[in-house]
């Protein structure tokens, strides 16, 4: 034992700058699993740890409509049965616009505004700056408190008024944390008043958008009460959550995400695995002498493998906690980076469980990819000392490799599955990598035999590029590999990018409208066509509109019981926004019935969306039943129509024949096409705020900024992903050119003697790598083409368009970062004298 | 004493078979100082190879003190060097990764001598590279290396030394400083000696002379 460690730890000494390589595979492979799986655990605990923090309240009842007196009663009744209700509120949530009143500055923003009562809130934290905690009175008298953001882009101060629909608030403070946090994507920053505020400023009038909710505190689990609520609650379009339920379905889809974000780390560490299995078989190679000596004074093999996998475990235990520490830095990266993104009380530490995660994976994979080569070292005879024989033996596969690849192989699996935290999704991961890595592969197969082919074409020195890639024990596949498949994830995703934006882009789409104006009354609708005839030229496009909801479908009311019915309760039960035409818009199709004629209807018809026929269950011909107002309307099913969303200015859910609901009490939206500046647009958004307070605004422009910020941060993030991909593949790079380096230096040898210049040497070596970037960026960009026409064709629906920008610089940068990285670490071959090169050989 | 009967050793080269020892009987008594002398390519590497278990006999046997190596597993082999037989070769093949006092030392590490420490220090002091000890094998120069070989051949008091063309790689004055130090070692310490030379005036310092031919022992005296 004291002979193992001995030679164990002298052969780290001297060995640890061949060894780098295979300690930066680890480290970078941990980090990256230990970071992903780090940020999306903190994130988790940030948003979906405390759900009653998030909830505000140990369980709440929702509706989309004021609750009716039926309902409530039934409410009340069911709670007072128990005695663990301590505390109740009511809470009213919309969003609306706000500008303020006497400033110059001609702003208006769109806010997430909450009507609150005491006592509020019933968990959670609402927190002043300094520490102070939120004062109720701060809202008496028509007070506001606002995010810090509102004043800044509205320009007031705290004491200022701003104006909300038909009243104005005086601005009393702002929050530096409220509860229910920052989570989640919101339009506008966070307003709260008094509920009885929402009545008095008007915005109830458009009571459809508003949403209510009761929330209740309690002094026990609260489980048994919710189901009997809903039990009871069973027909109607309340939905009753408990905080435990929340927890547990945040908890579920944040462990999903995090055992899907571990298996990309995962691929990244196995990466690092074939970098350590090229630096094992390098290393026993260069050993091969040692260990005959080795073998020679005595040491048993079994003796000596053991040498080694302390050294491997060594190094893959300190590969590792570098690791840990790589993934720290990139947490601490990520806070610098996307704080604003990110929730304020996340954390950005890693917890020693995630970190001995890490360690134990690192270690582990040191392990399963450098037991194969490490097994050759059984087969290097010591009699190679005194005959320099090739030692074929060591090409061969014996059974007990063939037992040791089986078992690296189920260890792998192992790792995946842990990781994956699912025997399929792990077993799905890795036959998924394997089916790519041998598409890949082949693909590599295909063009270097294509390389072959041509090769009579080139010069001198593209000639003994090409030869070079065909050298004895050459890694030209396995660098195409790899090299390949980062380029791919980060060019797919690119592609990707690029598709989705030209979606979103407002020079090319016209039909997406500038502005978007909703809430407007029948009596505002000529003013307000005036007010923007003159701001831009043109009349605005405006469509009736009447709300109504879904009371029964073929007669019968909808079954909430359903659990799939109950699912889709929000879209079912919501409200919605229905109009009346007599065509069919530019954007719609008939996949089933007929359109109708222009004649007004003799029975009440109506056209519904593809999507929500399914939901419904309905075709042509049969009848929806719908409230609005409180009167019962049946209207035909004429036909079911598809909407394409990326030519629509409106999409209507439900369109009645005319003739119907023109007598039905309604408003109209209202959309601009016309291209304007935006301060223009502003301008006319505040002139039509200031003469219509119950008018809606949406900026469309501002929403796709929104949109396509989110995107480039998505992006951001999966490139980040991709990157480290191409890490490994780099890494495997280096570790094949050491591998295959002393041929190199005894050719150059060679070469130099029969007369070859530096020049020419210098040729070779940027040809050689030059032509092996170019391949893996060849196979990077045609995968990911196919990946991101395949992806936006048949996942997001989109129009795709090939990039031959994208494609090409693809292909250059992939080639330019394989020939620096494979020129740099052979560089020194160029400066060998040849003679003591093949003197040693 | 080592005991070699009938021993053949055939390799395959390309499509042929090539015999390289071709039915060679030999005894050598113990303490004897033998040279093992002939051309290149006569199979005098072989059998010294064949004698330490660095390679197996295609047929015939060899027996060390009465064993028959010729049938003990490869960890066995490994056993019977480190506790029997010392080696020193025509390039000395000292490990790159260690200093000069722990290729001294890896010997009797493996066997797990307790005065390992001690021991090699005095075998630098006998081989007079003391002040070398802390240097790495291409710190050295051949000469120098081969010293650190015999004495690192010595760690573990060995019955038997083999070596092969010692001073094959070494000008002619530290090939006679390293051929007196083996010989005074084989003499101070009563092992029994196997040189292989093809350098005739070096064979006759030896107490017997064996020369081979195509494989086979052509004269024994």
């Amino acid at each position: 034992m004291q002979f193992i460690l001995n030679l164990t730890a002298r052969e780290i000494r001297s060995s640890w700058r061949r060894l780098l390589f295979f300690f930066l595979c680890i480290a970078i492979g941990v980090g990256s699993i230990v970071a992903l799986r780090s940020l999306v655990h903190n994130l988790s605990r940030a948003v979906g740890g405390d759900a009653r923090e998030l909830l505000t309240a140990d369980f709440r009842i929702t509706s989309a409509a004021d609750f009716s007196p039926g309902d409530l009663s039934k409410i009340d009744e069911i709670i007072s049965k128990t005695n663990i209700v301590d505390g109740k509120n009511e809470i009213l949530e919309t969003s609306a616009m706000a500008r303020p009143v006497n400033s110059s500055r001609k702003t208006l923003e769109f806010v997430s505004l909450k009507g609150i009562e005491p006592p509020f809130p019933l968990a959670g934290k609402f927190q002043m700056p300094d520490g102070k905690p939120f004062d109720f009175k701060l809202l008496e008298n028509r007070g506001a408190v606002v995010a810090p953001i509102l004043l800044e882009e509205l320009g007031v101060k705290i004491g200022g008024k701003i104006a909300i629909g038909e009243a104005e608030f005086i601005i009393r403070g702002v929050f530096d944390e409220e509860p229910g946090g920052s989570s989640g994507f919101r339009l506008g920053a966070r307003v709260f008043i008094e509920k009885k505020a929402f009545e008095e400023a008007g915005i109830l009038q458009n009571r459809s958008r508003v949403t209510r909710r009761l929330l209740y505190r309690t002094l026990e689990n609260p489980t048994a009460l919710v189901e009997q609520l809903r039990e009871n609650l069973k027909g109607s379009t309340l939905r009753v959550q408990s905080y435990r339920e929340t927890q547990e379905r945040l908890g579920e889809q944040f462990e999903r995400t995090e055992n899907y974000l571990s298996l990309t780390g995962l691929l990244i560490l196995v990466l690092g695995g074939v970098g350590v299995w090229n630096v094992a078989r390098v290393f026993v190679e260069q050993k091969r002498k040692s260990v005959a000596v080795l073998k020679c004074l005595g040491a048993s093999g079994t003796k000596i493998i053991t040498v080694y996998i302390f050294q491997i475990l060594i190094l893959g235990l300190v590969g590792s906690l570098f690791g840990v520490f790589l993934a720290q830095l990139g947490l601490w990266l990520a806070r610098l980076n996307f704080n604003d993104a990110l929730p304020k009380a996340m954390s950005y530490s890693i917890s020693f469980a995630t970190a001995s995660q890490g360690v134990v994976l690192g270690i582990l994979i040191s392990l399963l990819f450098s037991a194969l080569p490490l097994l050759q070292v059984r087969n290097i005879r010591p009699s190679l000392l005194l005959r320099d024989e090739n030692n074929e033996n060591l090409r061969n596969l014996d059974w007990t490799k063939w037992i040791f690849g089986l078992v690296s192989l189920l260890g792998l699996l192992g790792l995946a599955v842990w990781q994956a935290g699912s025997f399929v999704v792990g077993s799905f991961f890795l036959v998924g990598l394997g089916i790519t890595a041998l598409v890949l592969y082949v693909s590599a197969s295909v063009l270097t035999r294509l390389l072959k082919r041509i090769k009579s074409f080139g010069s001198f020195s593209i000639r003994q590029a090409i030869n070079s890639l065909y050298r004895p024990g050459n890694q030209t596949r396995i660098i195409l590999l790899a090299v390949g498949l980062g380029a791919f994830v980060v060019l797919a995703v690119q592609s990707l990018q690029g598709n989705l934006l030209r979606e979103f882009d407002l020079t090319r789409n016209q039909n997406l409208p500038s502005l978007f104006f909703i809430d407007i009354q029948k009596s505002q609708v000529k003013a307000f066509q005036s007010v923007v005839r003159k701001a831009i030229g043109e009349d605005a496009e405006t469509i009736p509109t009447v709300r109504a909801r879904i009371s029964y479908v073929n007669g019968k009311p909808i079954d909430y019981e359903n659990r799939e019915v109950r699912q889709q309760q929000g879209q079912i039960g919501r409200e919605f926004a229905v109009t009346y035409r007599p065509t069919l818009d530019d954007n719609e199709s008939l996949i089933q019935g007929v359109w109708w004629d222009k004649e007004d209807a003799k029975v009440p018809e109506v056209s519904v969306e593809e999507e929500m026929a399914e939901r419904l269950k309905i075709s042509a011909g049969d009848s929806i039943t719908f409230d609005i107002s409180g009167r019962q309307l049946t209207a035909q099913v004429a036909n079911v129509r598809k909407l394409d969303l990326r030519n629509t200015r409106t999409a209507f859910i439900f369109v009645f024949r005319p003739g119907v609901l023109e007598n039905a009490p309604q408003s109209f939206v209202a959309n601009v096409l016309k291209r304007i500046p935006a301060n223009d647009r502003q301008r006319l958004q505040r002139d039509i705020v200031d003469k219509f307070p119950n008018v809606q605004i949406f900026d469309v422009a501002e929403i796709v900024k929104v949109f396509q910020n989110l995107l480039e941060n998505f992006v951001l993030a999966i490139s980040f992903v991709g990157g480290f991909v191409i890490l490994s593949g780099i890494l495997i790079l280096i570790g094949s050119v050491a591998l295959t380096k002393s041929q190199r230096v005894y050719e150059n040898a060679i070469l130099k003697t029969l007369g070859a210049k530096r020049l020419t040497l210098s040729t070779i070596l940027f040809a050689e790598y030059g032509i092996l970037g170019t391949m893996a960026g060849v196979i990077g960009v045609f995968f990911a083409t196919v990946l991101s026409f395949a992806v936006s064709k048949y996942v997001l629906d989109i129009d795709w368009e090939f990039d031959p920008t994208l494609s090409f610089l693809g292909i250059l940068i992939t080639a330019f970062l394989v020939m620096i990285v494979g020129a740099v670490s052979n560089f020194d071959v160029l400066f060998k004298k040849p003679l003591s090169t093949l003197r040693s050989q | 004493m080592i005991d070699i009967k009938n021993v053949t050793k055939t390799v395959r080269s390309g499509t042929e078979n090539l015999t390289i020892l071709d039915n060679v009987s030999l005894e050598i008594p113990s303490g004897q100082f033998v040279a093992v002398t002939g051309a290149s390519g006569s199979g005098k590497s072989t059998l010294l190879g064949l004698i330490a278990g660095l390679d197996a006999p295609s047929s015939g046997e060899v027996v060390i003190d009465g064993e028959k190596i010729t049938a003990m597993s490869e960890d066995d082999l490994a056993t019977l060097r480190s506790e029997k037989i010392g080696f020193i070769f025509q390039s000395f093949h000292l490990i790159p990764s260690l200093t000069a006092f722990e290729n001294i030392l890896i010997p009797m590490e493996i066997l797990g001598l307790k005065d390992a420490k001690e021991r090699a220090a005095k075998l630098l002091e006998d081989v007079e590279l003391t002040n070398r000890g802390h240097h790495y094998p291409s710190e050295l120069s051949g000469g120098e290396q081969q010293r650190i070989a015999i004495a690192r051949a010595f760690a573990n008091r060995p019955m038997i030394l083999l070596a092969d063309e010692p001073t094959g790689n070494l000008d002619s004055k530290n090939g006679n400083h390293i051929l007196d130090l083996m010989i005074g070692l084989h003499q101070k310490n009563e092992v029994t000696l196997v040189l292989v030379t093809h350098d005739i005036n070096l064979a006759a310092k030896a107490q017997r002379q064996i020369r081979l031919r195509d494989g086979r022992v052509l004269s024994d005296n």
